[in-house]
Formats: C-alpha cells, sequence, structure tokens
C-alpha cells in the first residue's frame, strides 16, 4: 500500500517536474550548453561583420518579432499607472510587437489589455494609431531624417567596418573590457554576446551583454547586470524573431470608419510635439549647470537642483538614464509624477559627511544623491563613490 | 500484525484463488481489459471473449457514463440557472452600452467600437466575465463533482457498481470541461445575438485600427470561444483536484474561488510582476489576440500551453489523490 | 426455527465447485490516526450460504464490506471476491452499504438508471426493464416514478435494495437492510433473501437483529471490536448452548428432586421455577413422570438456545462500544 502511495504521487511529482523543466529549460539550456554554437571571433571582427552586415544594400535584414523589456532595478513601489505610460517601463515586463520590412517600412505595436496603439512607418508617411481613444494620427515625416530606429549602430559611410570596429574598441579599451561569447542563444537563435565589463571599482554595473544574431548581425539583446545580481537588472530583447520579409499589410495602414483622424506633420524627434520644447528649454538651461565628475563607467553627474524643480522636471522627461531606447517610450504620456515622486522619497535614506547632508535613493544600477544645498548627483556608482563626488566641488 | 509478517505468512498458506490485495487494488482501476489479464475468470466470468470486444464494450461504457454525468449536470437547476445568469450579462452590458454610448462620444476606444459593431459585444462581454462569474460556474461544477457525490454518500455506490476510479475520474473531467464550454458558447450567442439587436452590423474594426468582414470576425469569436474554454477546463482541473480533497463541496468551490481571487490580487501587485505570466487568470484575457491584426498566435499558444500544463498537473493531483483515497463516506 | 436448522449445512453439504463467495486472510484496516477498525479478520463464506455479519456498534461490520468492496484500502492481509480479481468481481455483486443514498432530485428510476451506467458490464439495451423488475421486486413500482427527496425511510432503504438486485447477481452484500422498514417490509426483505439464495447467490447480510439473522441466515460470524470471535453454520454455534426445560410449579423442591431422579444435569431453583439441562430427554416423559410423582405443574417450556445467547455470551453484556 504504502508503496502504491509512492508510486502513485509520483505521477503529479513527475508533470511538476517537466512543467517546470519546460519553463526553465530555455535559459538553462543556453547557459548550460558549452559547446561553442558559432564558430570564434574576436571582439573586432565581430564588429566589423556587424556594421558589414548593415551597411549592405538595403540595410537591415527584413525582420519580425516580439520585443521584451524587463525591468527589476530595484526601484521602490511605484504606484500603478497607465500600462502604456514610459513610468511602467521602470518595473516589470512589457512587450511590444515590431515588424521591419526595409529602412522606411517599420511597424511597432504596443498591445496591452483590450487595447493597442500602433506606429506604422512606410516611405514618408506614418500612422499612429490607438484604440483607447480610437484616434488615428497621420504623420507626415520630413525629408532628410529618415534614418531607422532599428539599427543603432552607427552608419558612417566614409569608413570602412573595420576601422569602425577598431576604434570603438581602442575607445572602450580605456574603461572597458570586452569579450565576446559564442555560444549563447536568444529567441531561439544562436547568437554572438559581446560582454562589456566595466574597469572601474566603483561602478554598480557588472557588465553589458549585447547580443547580435549569429547570422545577420542585428542586435538581438541588451543586457545590462548589476554587480551581485545574477539577473539583468535591465534587459531588452526579442523573445521571439523571424528574419523574413513581414506581410505587406503591415505597413499599410486606413484609418477604420468612426475614428478620428489627426495630422501632424514632425521629424522623427519632435515626438513629443509641444510638451517636449515648453521643457526643453528648462532641460538646456539645466545642461548647461550641469557637470561630470569621475571617468568612464565611474562617472558621476551633478546638476543643480532643488525639490521645487523636481516637480516641473518629472512632469517633462522622465530621468533619461532609466528609460533607455525601446520604441515603447513614445507611447502614451502621463502617469502620476507627483505620486511616483513622492513614493520614491519616502525611500530615501538621509545621508550626511564631511561635504554636507542629503538624501540618498539607490537602486540596482543607479544612486543617486539629493544634497541639501541644492545639487542631484546621478550615477551608476556606489554610493561611497557618489557621496566622494559630492566632496568634489 | 505488521505487513511483513503477512506476506511471509500468505506466501505459506495461501488459498486458490485468493489475490492479494495490492493485486486486486491493481485490478481495480483497470476496468478495460479484465478477460485478457485474467485467464483464470472462468466461463462465468463477465468477460468478453476477445480483447478487442471488451475493449469496444469499455469504449461504449464509458460514453454510456458520461452521457449518464451529463445528464445529471444540465438537468440540474442549480447548474441551468447559472447559464442563465451567464447569458443574461452580455444582454444588460449590451442595453447599457446602447444607453450609455447613445448620449455622449467621449467614451473609451472599447465601448465605441462595442456601438459601432455588433461583434464587438462578445469580446467585451468575455472581458468582464473571465474575470470572476465564469470561473465561478465552472468551479461550482468542477468542485462538486466528487466532494458532492462523496457528501451525498453516492460515491461509494458509484465505486461499488464499479465505475471504475480512473474512469470516473476522466468522465467527471469531462463532463465538466463540456460544462465550461457550454458556459463560453452560450456567452457568445448570447452577446452575439444581443449585438445583432442593438448595434449595426458590419465589418468588425480591431484592436489595431485594421477591419475585418463579418464572417471573418464571426470566426474570430469561434477561435476566442475555443481559448476561453480551454482556459476555462484549466480552471476545471484546479477545481476537481480540490473537489477530491474533500466530502463538503462548497470547500472545493470556495477553494478554487479563492485560488482566482488571489490570483487576480496578485497580478495588481507590480512587484510581483515576474510570477504573473504564470498564474492561470492572467491568460483568460489573452483572447484579446485574436482582436489583433494579424492574430497573435504567440500569445494564444502561450495560453493553451500555461492552460494544458496546469491540466496536466491538476489532474495527476487529482488522479494521485482519488485512485488511493478511502471512501468512508 | 427448527426449519433453520434443517436447512443448515445443506447448502454447505453439496461442496460449491468454485470455493468460498468472500475469502479474507489477515484482513486488517488501521484508520489513519490508529484506530484500528477490523483487526487480522480470517472469514469463509461459502457460495450458496445465507452469511450473517454479526457484532456490536463499531465492531468493523461496515468497514469490512468497504474493504471488500474496494472502497477502502486494507492496511494488511488478502481478501478475494467470488475468487476474482476486483474489476471483474464486482459487477457481480449487490450491495448495500451503510444505509441508502441517492441523487435526491432523480426519481427512483432514474436513480437505479444512473447507477446502472456507472457498471460497465451492463447492457443498455435491458436496462429499463432491469429496473422496472428490480422496483418490482421491492414493492416500489408505484413509487417508481416519484423523486428521491419525497420517499420515506423505508422507501429508501428499498430503492437501495433494488439498485443492488438491478443485474444479475452472484452476490449481495446487505449492510443492515431492514434498518428503518415496517415489519411488512422487514418481512419482506426476508423472504427476498431467502428467495434470491433459493436461486443459488450467495448472501452476505451484517445486521443487528439477532432473530432476524437467526431466521434467514445459514451461517453466521460474529466481530468484537474488529476481531472475529466466532464463525460457522447457525446450529455449530448454537451448538455450543444446551436447550433446557423449565418447570413452573408451587412445589419446587418435588420438581427438583423428579427431575433429578430422571437424570437431568444441572438442576436449579428459581423462584417459582425449576429450570434443568434437557439432554436427550423427552419432555412429554418429564411432564409424565411429575404428573405422576403429584407435583402440580402450572407451566411446561423447552427453552432453546438463542442466537442472542451466543452473541451475548461472546460480545459481553456491556452498553458501551469498544473502541
Ligand atoms: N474514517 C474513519 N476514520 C477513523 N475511524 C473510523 C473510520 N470509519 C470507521 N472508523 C472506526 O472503525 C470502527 C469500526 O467502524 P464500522 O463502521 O466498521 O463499525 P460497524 O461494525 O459497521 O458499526 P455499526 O454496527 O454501528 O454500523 C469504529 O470504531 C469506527 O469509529
Ligand atoms: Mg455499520
Amino acid at each position: 500500500m504504502r508503496r502504491g502511495t509512492f508510486v502513485r504521487w509520483g505521477v503529479p511529482i513527475a508533470a511538476a517536474a517537466v512543467i517546470g523543466a519546460a519553463i526553465g529549460a530555455g535559459p538553462v539550456i543556453a547557459a548550460v550548453s558549452g559547446e561553442p554554437a558559432l564558430p570564434e571571433r574576436s571582439a573586432a571582427q565581430l564588429l566589423a561583420d556587424a556594421v558589414a552586415a548593415t551597411n549592405k544594400e538595403g540595410g537591415a535584414a527584413p525582420m519580425s518579432g516580439t520585443v521584451q523589456q524587463t525591468s527589476s532595478l530595484g526601484l521602490p513601489a511605484l504606484p500603478s499607472s497607465g500600462s502604456a505610460s514610459p513610468l511602467s517601463l521602470l518595473s516589470g515586463s512589457h512587450e511590444v510587437k515590431v515588424w521591419f520590412g526595409a529602412a522606411d517600412k517599420l511597424r511597432v505595436a504596443m498591445p496591452t489589455q483590450l487595447n493597442e496603439t500602433n506606429l506604422i512607418l512606410n516611405g514618408g508617411e506614418g500612422w499612429y494609431w490607438d484604440s483607447a481613444t480610437n484616434t488615428a494620427t497621420k504623420l507626415t515625416i520630413k525629408k532628410g531624417d529618415t534614418h531607422t530606429p532599428a539599427t543603432p549602430v552607427p552608419q558612417p559611410s566614409d569608413l570602412t567596418p573595420q576601422q569602425v570596429a577598431e576604434r570603438v574598441l581602442a575607445h572602450a579599451d580605456e574603461h572597458t573590457a570586452v569579450r565576446v561569447i559564442n555560444n549563447a542563444e536568444v529567441a531561439g537563435r544562436p547568437v554572438y554576446q559581446l560582454v562589456l565589463s566595466p574597469k572601474e571599482e566603483g561602478s554598480l554595473v557588472q557588465e553589458v551583454r549585447i547580443a547580435l544574431d549569429g547570422e545577420t548581425y542585428v542586435p538581438l539583446q541588451v543586457q545590462v547586470y548589476a554587480k551581485g545580481s545574477a539577473e539583468p537588472a535591465f534587459q531588452l530583447g526579442f523573445t521571439q524573431v523571424t528574419f523574413t520579409p513581414p506581410a505587406a499589410e503591415n505597413f499599410t495602414f486606413t484609418p477604420p470608419p468612426g475614428a478620428k483622424v489627426e495630422e501632424k506633420t514632425i521629424g522623427l524627434e519632435d515626438m513629443r510635439g509641444k510638451q517636449a520644447e515648453q521643457h526643453a528649454e528648462h532641460a538646456e538651461r539645466v545642461a548647461s549647470e550641469a557637470k561630470v565628475v569621475g571617468d568612464g563607467w565611474a562617472s558621476v553627474a551633478v546638476i543643480p537642483f532643488s525639490l521645487s524643480d523636481l516637480t516641473a522636471a518629472a512632469t517633462g522627461t522622465p530621468d533619461a538614464s532609466a528609460t533607455p531606447g525601446g520604441p515603447g517610450e513614445h507611447f502614451g504620456e502621463g502617469a502620476d509624477p507627483q505620486a511616483l515622486l513622492d513614493s520614491v522619497l519616502k525611500s530615501a535614506t538621509p545621508v550626511s559627511g564631511t561635504w554636507g547632508s542629503g538624501k540618498l535613493i539607490k537602486t540596482k544600477l543607479v544612486t543617486a544623491l539629493l544634497t541639501d544645498d541644492g545639487r542631484l548627483l546621478v550615477g551608476a556608482v556606489t554610493p561611497e563613490e557618489i557621496t566622494k563626488a559630492a566632496g568634489t566641488k | 500484525m505488521s505487513t511483513a509478517e503477512s506476506a511471509t505468512s500468505t506466501a505459506t498458506r495461501r488459498t486458490p484463488g485468493l489475490v492479494p490485495v495490492t493485486e486486486t487494488m491493481r485490478t481495480t482501476e483497470r476496468t478495460e481489459e479484465p478477460a485478457t489479464d485474467h485467464p483464470a475468470a472462468g466461463p462465468s466470468g463477465p468477460s468478453a471473449p476477445s480483447g478487442r470486444r471488451s475493449a469496444a464494450r469499455a469504449t461504449w461504457a464509458f460514453w454510456r457514463l458520461l452521457g449518464s454525468e451529463l445528464g445529471l449536470t444540465f438537468r440540474r437547476p442549480r447548474n441551468l440557472v447559472m447559464l442563465a445568469v451567464l447569458a443574461a450579462v452580455p444582454v444588460v452590458i449590451g442595453v447599457t452600452l446602447r444607453l450609455v454610448g447613445g448620449s455622449d462620444d467621449g467614451m473609451g476606444g472599447i465601448i465605441q467600437a462595442v456601438a459601432g459593431n455588433s461583434l464587438m459585444l462578445t469580446f467585451v462581454s468575455f472581458s468582464f466575465l473571465v474575470l470572476l462569474l465564469m470561473p465561478v460556474a465552472i468551479s461550482v461544477v468542477a468542485g462538486d463533482s466528487i466532494a458532492g457525490e462523496a457528501g451525498g454518500g453516492t460515491l461509494r455506490y458509484l465505486l461499488a457498481a464499479p465505475a471504475g476510479r480512473t474512469r470516473l475520474l476522466a468522465v467527471k473531467y469531462l463532463n465538466a470541461v463540456v460544462y465550461a464550454y457550454a458556459v463560453t458558447a452560450v456567452v457568445a450567442l448570447s452577446a452575439l445575438l444581443t449585438g445583432l439587436v442593438l448595434f449595426p452590423a458590419g465589418p468588425v474594426t480591431l484592436l489595431s485600427g485594421t477591419t475585418i468582414p463579418v464572417l471573418d470576425g464571426l470566426v474570430r469569436i469561434a477561435i476566442t470561444v475555443g481559448y476561453v474554454g480551454a482556459g476555462m477546463a484549466a480552471l476545471a482541473a484546479i477545481a476537481l483536484a480540490l473537489s477530491t480533497f474533500t466530502e463538503v463541496s462548497i470547500g472545493a468551490i470556495a477553494g478554487t474561488m479563492v485560488l482566482v481571487i488571489v490570483c487576480q490580487v496578485l497580478r495588481a501587485i507590480p512587484e510581483l510582476g515576474s510570477i504573473t505570466p504564470y498564474l492561470l487568470p492572467t491568460k483568460f484575457t489573452n483572447f484579446d489576440a485574436v482582436l489583433r491584426s494579424p492574430i497573435d498566435t504567440g500569445a494564444l499558444a502561450d495560453g493553451l500551453l500555461t492552460f494544458g500544463a496546469y491540466i496536466l498537473l491538476f489532474g495527476t493531483i487529482a488522479w494521485a489523490r482519488f485512485s488511493g483515497k478511502d471512501i468512508t463516506s | 426455527m427448527t426449519a433453520v436448522m434443517q436447512e443448515a449445512g445443506a447448502p454447505f453439504g453439496a461442496a460449491p465447485p468454485s470455493g468460498d463467495a468472500i475469502v479474507t486472510e489477515g484482513l486488517t484496516k488501521r484508520f489513519r490516526g490508529g484506530q484500528v477498525a477490523v483487526d487480522a479478520l480470517d472469514l469463509a463464506v461459502p457460495r450458496g450460504s445465507v452469511f450473517g455479519f454479526l457484532g456490536p456498534n463499531g465492531s468493523g461490520k461496515t468497514t469490512t464490506i468497504r474493504m471488500l468492496l474496494g472502497l477502502v484500502a486494507p492496511t494488511a492481509g488478502e481478501y478475494a471476491v467470488l475468487g476474482l480479481p476486483q474489476a471483474e468481481a464486482l459487477p457481480k455483486v449487490g450491495a448495500l452499504v451503510e444505509g441508502p443514498a441517492f441523487y435526491p432530485y432523480l426519481s427512483g428510476t432514474a436513480n437505479l438508471m444512473r447507477f446502472d451506467a456507472a457498471d460497465p458490464y451492463a447492457v443498455r439495451g435491458t436496462v429499463r426493464r432491469r429496473v422496472e423488475e428490480a422496483l418490482e421486486r421491492v414493492g416500489l413500482s408505484a413509487a417508481a416514478g416519484k423523486r428521491y427527496r419525497n420517499y420515506s425511510l423505508g422507501m429508501r432503504q428499498r430503492l437501495a435494495i433494488a439498485a443492488a438486485l438491478l443485474g444479475p447477481r452472484e452476490l449481495l452484500i446487505l449492510d443492515e437492510p431492514t434498518n428503518g422498514l415496517d415489519p411488512q417490509g422487514t418481512r419482506e426483505v426476508r423472504a427476498l433473501v431467502k428467495e434470491i439464495a433459493a436461486d443459488g447467490t450467495t448472501v452476505f447480510v451484517s445486521s443487528h437483529l439477532l432473530a432476524e439473522v437467526e431466521q434467514m441466515c445459514t451461517h453466521a460470524a460474529i466481530m468484537r471490536a474488529g476481531r472475529l470471535v466466532a464463525q460457522g453454520t447457525i446450529a455449530s454455534l448454537n451448538g455450543g448452548l444446551v436447550t433446557r426445560i423449565r418447570v413452573e410449579t408451587p412445589d419446587e423442591p418435588g420438581a427438583a428432586r423428579v427431575l433429578g431422579s430422571l437424570g437431568l444435569a444441572e438442576v436449579r431453583i428459581e423462584g417459582g421455577q425449576v429450570l434443568a439441562e434437557l439432554g436427550g430427554h423427552a419432555p412429554e416423559q418429564i411432564n409424565a413422570a411429575l404428573v405422576g410423582e403429584g407435583v402440580a405443574v402450572r407451566g411446561l417450556a423447552v427453552v432453546r438456545p438463542s442466537l442472542e445467547d451466543v452473541f451475548v455470551g461472546l460480545t459481553g453484556e456491556g452498553f458501551d462500544v469498544d473502541g
């Protein structure tokens, strides 16, 4: 009887094991598989190949897929904001779908619960569709500004790929150790991972990993690892990708009957419209007064700042260093910045030293210090480094 | 007397025809082909002459038991009332949207979409019902399935009949799945009819902003019914598993509902974002993938895989518990 | 009673071809929590017998029956029903376990159909006829269409017996079948059991009503606190006790003297009565002797031992349940 009981309960236990294995299999297999899946490359070779591949005739290869962004920055509890808000990208995980046909054919869709926002670019024309407001916005894009957002690799046409690679690496070498991993996998495809590790002691960043597709050299993933944490603090990459040209329907858009239709003529940089202009002035003033202390990865930005400014600034651009890239950041406005600020400040710890006193906010990747004498220090460094920076007037 | 002692003693004095307990327990489970396994059954045995015929008989007997189970489920006033209530919800939603939507156009997109097209009411109804009301109906039927029989004492007569424990569990689960699909289909039909009466028919605007013909829209409703029904079937597996642990059906039903509500609460906590993709209710609302262009098959497949995992896990738990349980009610 | 005595051994004498209907060896059930409900039970129920299963409350009768039906897994020991693997045996076994249990919202007929559907060997085509016959047999035809919820206690009990009679059975296991029945019902069940037994079906019936068991059964077993204390034919169980003669008389010493002189053993005087073991003597000769000696006889009776005496002798007088 007793043995029978063991055998019976062995069945659900085996089922649980199978399910657990299926969930964990992807990362585990990718991590465990020791055999190099791709021929070895040095960092310089890899970069050269990547630049060469993207400079080829039509630019990057046509593709489509799902991009997922996950952040676990160790921020204090964020008040739940609209799911399409840029602030919501600071925590949790978010998905966008990308269809890339050619340099001037792009569709980015951000699906949310029973809603969807779409950005469709086709030639000089574009549409922005928001199902929540039932609004289609026709975008006419200024000429001469059509470089594709999907290829962040610089394309200086006067240099050979090898030269570009050497230059980048030479510059990086000072502060960064670079190596290449050739047995990783992203979205089921073998990739090269370019691993950049800061040489500075005080940096919070353990390493940055950039995955390039083994065949097309398209960047498939960026991961930022914080020190002392096995999971990336920030990750942006494809969870699913295919390198076949997407169907043409993806790049055509006709406003559905009954939808509000608006028109806008803008350059890509102007996506934020009027609001951004209003704050541009403020940002410019801030930038002119800002200075940088420290070198390379350990640099700390020192910005004149006061708590009263903080609210105004937050309504404008959220902390630029915390929302890197991601097509999703163009979508939606709002959320309650005041609530965010309150909750962030609540978690700040008061600190003091020879440099004065202030409030320290620490996340996995970024440390910020708001001194009582009206300076804001921000950097991807340890609290010790930032207080040291606060001491250098 | 210890088990070891009895084992050695029976090895020496064994009455002819006496079958060890472990063996008889095992054969109770396997109602399929007793004749081929046990030629000792003799001519008086109920066993059919050939294995194939006995397999065919077992199959027929299975369908007969399932038919009996379905008859019980769909004749029970309680279950019919739940179906009726669920059918009424889309009507209420439709009428409300009709009254509200007509007054002003400052409405959210989805409400406008309903007002603009009769088929959209189905999707909106599902997005409401899938959160709580449909899970309630499914938990009542699945949670009651074993516990209710145990509490009423009928379980002992079913098993003595002998229904066979694995066979009975399979029938009970299939019955719950059929009820889950009945609930889903009733909601879809009610919403479709209400929509056709209250709102204009015509090409359907998807969430992506593209427009598809009505027929395509109906196909997408059918896909939604298939997907949501599968989700409810996964929930039924959980309720069935809980049902095998108690003789009080309210316990199993309430337990399932508590799980659903806890999951909904967990989903609302942003810090727990990393576990929400694994929670079953998270996947219920994924049916909106059919409203995208192209259909987000990845999201649907992901949801179906999750449902399959839940069905596998809780189905085997229910089996492990039920096949070894002492029926003392 | 004499009828039972004569019947006893008849089916037993002709040895059943395929062994016993129920055999258990060392069957033990220890419930979670340590309660030993059945302790090393060795039972042998001959085919064709009507077997009474006796025991005080809580002595483990129902637990034994549950094990035989595969509802409860034994902790140790072995058992065989009809000498077949359980899945094959159970379709040939009709059972009534611890009272009736049906779906209250279904009619009697629908309830029987439901349980018939659960039996993988039942033939669907004949179910209507079989249900009608079973209801007929327990006298429920008139109430067949009524909802079970509205049945009286006795009607429910009858329906449970009908469910046990749905198919062709080789063994009937009835746990307290006359519980809640009116006197007519009790008599009918008794007659039914005899009728079924006459067809060659083995009947295993647990009961508290000793008189009933004595009237219906050919064999009996007695349980006490999970242990088997006696089993055998009714005659052999009674055989341990002696038949007495009781003389009511105003002249007790005289009567005692006469009985003693006739050679009767264990002569006792108990307030107006004289008791003695009857032995091989004929009661009418004793009467004649008493009258011949001038002893006034007011009444004379032969006291046969009852199963109750056996039962109480084996299980004790105490009212409290064991364990
Ligand atoms: N599920 C259970 N868990 C623990 N103990 C139990 C369980 N079922 C029965 N018992 C115990 O087993 C013993 C035998 O119970 P059982 O029901 O077999 O008695 P019974 O002979 O049928 O009594 P009755 O004549 O009253 O019907 C009792 O002491 C009872 O308390
Ligand atoms: Mg009992």
